[in-house]
């Protein structure tokens, strides 16, 4: 048996007995090296470090804090330098497949058992193949949709919706009703009936999600582009459409997060699929001028019955270079235990630990706002899909969104863009050697 | 006998060299090969793949790389000569000025200290759509009850980019052309008022030969600035939408460091390290000339 293997089970039996917790003194004189995503949000969670440090006799000596793009930046540029000293570092289920060989499967250093207890669903989406390259934390990402509630309760608005379409005005369940609701909620310049994300991964993760549920698939089983579909087609539509009749803003080619997040909480726009992060912002009398009037609910379902959910998560990884990965995998454990979780989701974020979950629906029943959005989160979490596990996803949104947005300015019709789009994956594929 | 001894003028220019080589000749070779190479940077072995002229070949059979390329030669072209004559007017006018002249050129460099990030971002917010400052202002006063896509417009996209380059940048002529105006002898001036010469005509056969060497300097830098335009593009705009404001930097830093493909990123820098040559070739073939027609030398 090899020395590495030898090392790996003493390291998981030991870990097995504590299940992410920490033994006294077993990884005393070792300094770990970590590259961790920053912002203030996550420093409660960082403070925990120094209690494993106290319980482990180890160090950890945190080299760098960016967010995420930033990170990856990093991350591609050690790769390229080979400067792979570090041993921990934040990852992030959208990006952990452009480094398939720069984290370890920490399989080996846990127990099933340990494993076991975080949400499935999390757990298939930080795998490359058969390798958990990383835990998951408190940072689940799905998106629900958020609507100004005093839109709905308008005696005004439920009359003339209900002459235009002969339906009633609730907040909707299809995206097909969310299309019409949209558009006649909508008096521009000053109030739109939604917006969304324009450019970048944001806008082919909205694409991809939306290709789901219209019952179409981004790509093949072999890697090759299947989005110019008809489902792919009918996705692409519902975004040229809105922007062509006007109820979204004439800059949301341009909106990232921020700026759809800033646009909601400003009251100006009805409908908005958003992120858990926001809910709190929305709501907030400081923050938002939706404070108040904000209803949350589960994310409308495309044509074939199927519920969008493009989701994501934020992790903790080991390098594969790490001269101390047992010590280095106790630390990722013990960052996303149970009360590392807990300590997490006060702050609002979503837990991806299924024990947690009942913690977090307990804590939130004093606050009606807060119950309604975490039932609403829950729900759409059970419709969540990861991105594309491919290491050239973000090279094959580079190559789709173009195409989106020259369909949805009316550059190219709905056919061309998508034949463009697919065509230039499918080179981008084959000169990859995927295929 | 005698240990041979390397020439004098060769052992004090050989630290020279070794740092020229060390820090410009080193990576330029490296990027040059690495062009002829598959690398991309999330994996490091491709810089062994040698994979010929694949790259070239991809590069100058993109129409996404030649639309970038053309629209940059645009950008160019109009951003220098609107440059150049606001600059001309801006030094003429400061140059009439004989009380706070001083102040008035400080104040003038300004937009030069601003990063070029900020100046993105400063012109990303005035020309937003739905919260910027020229929306806002146009419907304040009535001249239009929609909100202009400054950014989303192509055309208007490249106006917002001209607008935010021609801010940040109009000072160096400005500054160039003043210090050119100093230079200019009084007397030839004075002889033409007497004989009986325009305004104009001082200024189009006397003033203008002689700040043209500094006009011509001025294009040269700035011309090279512009054909790497990257910072103000990138966060105003990214290129897009729909690649409508893509400029060839912006196309070669995306392929380079988000998509990693850094081999391909290289080859198209090497094409269009041309565009900056061509123009440098112009500008200082007509520097010479207009020095030749002020007797200075060729």
């Amino acid at each position: 048996m090899g020395h590495s293997k030898l090392r790996a089970l003493l390291c998981a039996s030991a870990l097995s007995a504590l299940g992410g917790g920490a033994v006294a003194g077993e990884f005393d004189g070792i300094t770990l090296q970590a590259k961790l995503i920053g912002g203030q949000q996550y420093e409660a969670l960082y403070a925990r470090i120094a209690e494993w440090e106290a319980e482990t006799g180890a160090q950890v000596e945190i080299l760098s804090k960016k967010n995420h793009f930033e990170l990856d930046k990093e991350f591609k540029s050690d790769i390229a330098a080979g400067t792979l000293g570090w041993c921990v570092g934040s990852n992030h289920s959208s990006f952990a497949s452009q480094y398939p060989s720069l984290y370890t499967d920490l399989t080996p250093y846990l127990s099933a058992e340990f494993i076991e207890a975080y949400v499935p669903s999390n757990i298939a989406a930080s795998k490359i193949g058969d390798a958990l390259v990383m835990l998951p934390r408190a940072q689940f990402d799905v998106s629900v949709l958020y609507y100004l509630k005093s839109i709905y309760e308008d005696p005004e608005r439920q009359a003339a919706y209900k002459a235009e379409t002969g339906r009633d005005l609730a907040p909707p369940d299809t995206w097909e009703e969310y299309k019409a609701q949209a558009i006649f909620f909508t008096d521009a310049p000053n109030f739109y009936g939604t917006q969304y994300a324009g450019k970048d991964e944001a806008i082919v993760g909205r694409y991809y999600e939306m290709v789901i549920a219209e019952g179409g698939q981004l790509f093949n089983e072999d890697w090759s582009p299947a989005f110019n579909s008809d489902a792919g087609k009918r996705a692409l539509s519902w975004f040229v459409d809105l922007y062509q009749a006007g109820a979204v803003p004439p800059g949301t080619t341009s909106y990232l997060w921020d700026d759809l997040g800033q646009g909601f909480a400003s009251g100006t726009i009805a409908l908005n699929l958003d992120w858990p992060g926001w809910a709190g912002f929305f709501n907030g009398e400081d923050t938002s001028k939706a404070a108040g009037d904000v209803g949350v609910i589960v994310q409308p379902q495309g044509s074939a019955g199927i519920r969008t959910g493009w989701s994501g998560h934020h992790g903790f990884s080991v390098t594969e270079s790490c001269e101390h990965k047992e010590a280095a995998a106790s630390l990722v454990a013990w960052l996303t235990n149970e009360e590392s979780q807990k300590l997490e989701s006060a702050g609002g974020s979503l837990p991806t630990r299924t024990a947690v979950w009942d913690h977090v629906l307990e804590a939130a029943k004093s606050d009606p706002f807060r119950a309604e959005a975490i039932a609403a989160f829950q729900e759409g979490s059970e419709h969540a899909f990861p991105a594309p596990q491919t290491p050239y996803w973000i090279e094959a949104t580079n190559l789709i969104y173009p195409e989106l947005q020259a369909a949805i300015l009316g550059d190219k019709s709905v056919e061309e863009a998508l034949a463009d789009a697919a065509k230039a994956v499918d080179e981008m594929m084959q000169e990859n050697g995927v295929y | 006998m005698t240990r041979p001894r390397l020439p004098a003028w060769f052992v004090l220019l050989l630290p020279a060299f070794i740092v020229l080589a060390a820090v410009v000749l080193i990576p330029l070779l490296l990027s040059l090969y690495s062009s002829f190479t598959s690398y991309r940077l999330t994996r490091p072995e491709t810089l062994y793949n040698w994979i010929g002229t694949f790259n070239y070949e991809k590069a100058v059979q993109s129409a996404h790389f030649w639309s970038a390329f053309g629209r940059t030669v645009l950008l160019l072209t109009i951003a220098l000569n609107l440059e150049m004559l606001l600059g001309l007017g801006l030094a003429l006018l400061v140059n009439q000025v004989t009380y706070g002249q001083r102040l008035l050129r400080t104040i003038m460099m300004f937009p030069m200290m601003f990063s070029p990030l900020l100046v993105g971002f400063q012109f990303k917010f005035i020309f937003n759509d739905n919260v910027g400052l020229v929306n806002n202002a146009l419907q304040s006063l009535g001249l239009t009850n929609v909100a202009i896509p400054w950014l989303v417009d192509g055309q208007l996209a490249f106006i917002s980019i001209l607008v935010a380059e021609m801010w940040s940048s109009t000072s160096v002529f400005a500054i160039l052309i003043l210090a050119g105006l100093f230079a200019v002898p009084r007397d030839p001036i004075e002889a033409a008022k007497v004989d009986g010469c325009t305004p104009w005509q001082s200024f189009r056969h006397i003033t203008l030969p002689y700040i043209m060497p500094f006009i011509y300097i001025a294009l040269a830098i700035r011309s090279l600035d512009v054909a790497r335009a990257y910072d103000i593009v990138q966060i105003m705009t990214n290129g897009g939408p729909a690649r409508r404001t893509e400029l060839i930097w912006t196309l070669i830093g995306r392929t380079g460091y988000v998509d990693a493909k850094m081999g391909y990123a290289n080859a198209m820098g090497y094409i269009s390290i041309f565009l900056a040559i061509a123009f440098t070739i112009y500008f200082f073939r007509k520097l010479n000339a207009a020095r030749a027609e002020l007797g200075m030398g060729g």
